[in-house]
């Protein structure tokens, strides 16, 4: 049984993803993390008419508290059986420039996209080293370029980028495949506080991402690991 | 079910390094860790004991737990020798056989040590040719070896449990030293068959600081399962 573990699956590109994998059927059961609690039932009920209900399970966790994420992956391995797939997709951001950054805005930027991922990635390798596996983060493309006021949210997705290229090479052995997405402008809410006058429908819906996902997560995928892949889509 | 002995009781010394060989890092990684995580996949494993001096005891629980290694544990006191150190190991041994490996040789796949169990023989080992040619003598030859008839001898090793522990008691009473267990089984039981399965050449012992820069690119080059 292959169980694939994702996060960020109540809204924007996490949702998009979750719901286009429950069509493709790619993995035996899902195991979903999250804590908004109408986003994440919106979601769940979605997936549901895809795949029966016993195959999808909401583990409910608030990634700014990485340090209770062993347990859970735990209990996810217990209850779901081995992990064979995770998707960082949850991401927090507050754009200010570096005189009004506070430290804890700083603090809880890095928690959910750098150290969430991370803690996820240790424990969920624990239980992938025996069969392989497939690992996909989501970074950005302002971890890739310098964009002014956004300093806490493009310096995290700037070390999801490094660290997705250092553990391509140190879980090869494992046969776990490392992948990193950087998608450019979006419409997703996370978007919508770094350009809130930008009109959604006038850029990259969540879907377009999702679909290069579950290509890349997918059976035929077999040389883009270890990449940063950027994703934009020319919008008319 | 097998038991697997490791040996991790040695010093470092010819290394010249104050930490031993087999908790330096190589690709990262602790050396110890490469072999118990292959072993952990290994289902006819039962349980492995580690033979190692105290001091290490509590680090080795910690990469254990870490490294999220599922097979139990148990730890036996390193000896003075190898040869004390397999007999320690073997004391907890409780399975009908055994599987005897040292952590200094971390280049050993799942699927080796698979091959080595389905080998029809309960007594078997590695062994690998010898591509060089050996003399015997010190400043002066004094004699030639036949390279045909010798073999490079590998680990891992099995054995049934109680031929191995009767081997290991007569050794002791006769207070004889072996530096390791097939010549010893062969000497106190030469109508007992060991199998000589084919060895592999990136089965080497992580000995000297050489061996550590070698180590890396055998890693890479065999272990490492890139597409």
């Amino acid at each position: 049984m292959s169980t694939c573990v994702i996060t960020g699956f109540g809204a924007g590109i996490g949702r998009a993803t979750a719901i286009r994998l429950a069509k493709e059927g790619l993995f035996d059961k899902y195991a979903l993390i999250g804590r908004n609690e109408k986003d994440m039932n919106s979601t769940w009920e979605e997936m549901t008419h895809f795949l029966s209900t016993d195959r999808i399970k909401i583990y409910h966790l608030d990634l700014s508290k990485p340090e209770l994420i062993p347990a859970v992956v735990e209990e996810i391995h217990n209850e779901m059986g081995d992990i064979s797939c995770l998707l960082n997709i949850a991401g927090y951001t507050d754009p200010k420039s570096l005189l009004t950054t506070s430290l804890e805005s700083f603090e809880l930027t890095y928690k959910v996209n750098v150290f969430a991922p991370f803690m996820l990635m240790r424990e969920c390798v624990k239980y992938m080293k025996g069969g392989g596996g497939k690992i996909l983060n989501v970074a950005s493309t302002a971890g890739m370029t310098p964009r002014p006021g956004w300093l806490s949210y493009a310096s995290s997705k700037a070390s999801v980028i490094s660290m997705s290229q250092t553990l391509t090479a140190e879980l090869a052995e494992y046969g776990i495949s490392v992948y990193c997405v950087s998608p450019g402008r979006c419409a997703t809410k996370l978007r919508k506080r770094l350009a809130p006058d930008e009109d959604p429908s006038t850029i990259m819906q969540p879907e377009d991402v999702a679909e290069v996902i579950c290509n890349l997560i997918g059976p035929n995928e077999c040389c883009l690991d270890g990449q940063n892949i950027v994703i934009r889509k020319a919008v008319k | 079910m097998y038991s697997l002995v490791l040996l991790s009781g040695g010093t470092g010394s010819r290394m010249h390094n104050t930490v031993p060989k087999q908790y330096l890092l190589l690709a990262g990684k602790p050396v110890i860790m490469h072999i118990l995580e292959r072993v952990d996949l290994v289902n006819e494993i039962s349980e492995i004991i580690i033979v190692c001096t105290d001091e290490y005891i509590s680090s080795i629980q910690l990469m254990l737990n870490q490294y999220g290694i599922r097979k139990p544990v148990r730890f036996a006191p390193a000896g003075e020798t190898r040869q004390e150190s397999v007999y320690n190991g073997l004391s907890l041994v409780q399975t009908s056989d055994v599987i005897i490996h040292e952590a200094a040789r971390p280049f050993v796949k799942t699927e080796d040590f698979q091959r080595l169990i389905n080998e029809e023989s309960r007594n078997a080992m590695y062994g690998l040719s010898i591509p060089f040619t050996v003399i015997r003598g010190h400043d002066y030859v004094e004699g030639v070896l036949t390279r045909s008839e010798l073999l490079n001898v590998q680990l891992p090793h099995k054995f049934e449990t109680q031929l191995l522990k009767e081997a290991h008691e007569k050794a002791r009473s006769e207070q004889k030293e072996f530096t390791e267990d097939a010549s010893m089984v062969f000497n106190y039981f030469p109508q007992t068959k060991i199998k000589v399965c084919e060895g592999m050449e990136y089965d080497i012992k992580l000995t000297t600081r050489i061996d550590m820069l070698a180590g890396e690119q055998i890693y890479k080059e065999f272990f490492v399962r890139r597409k």
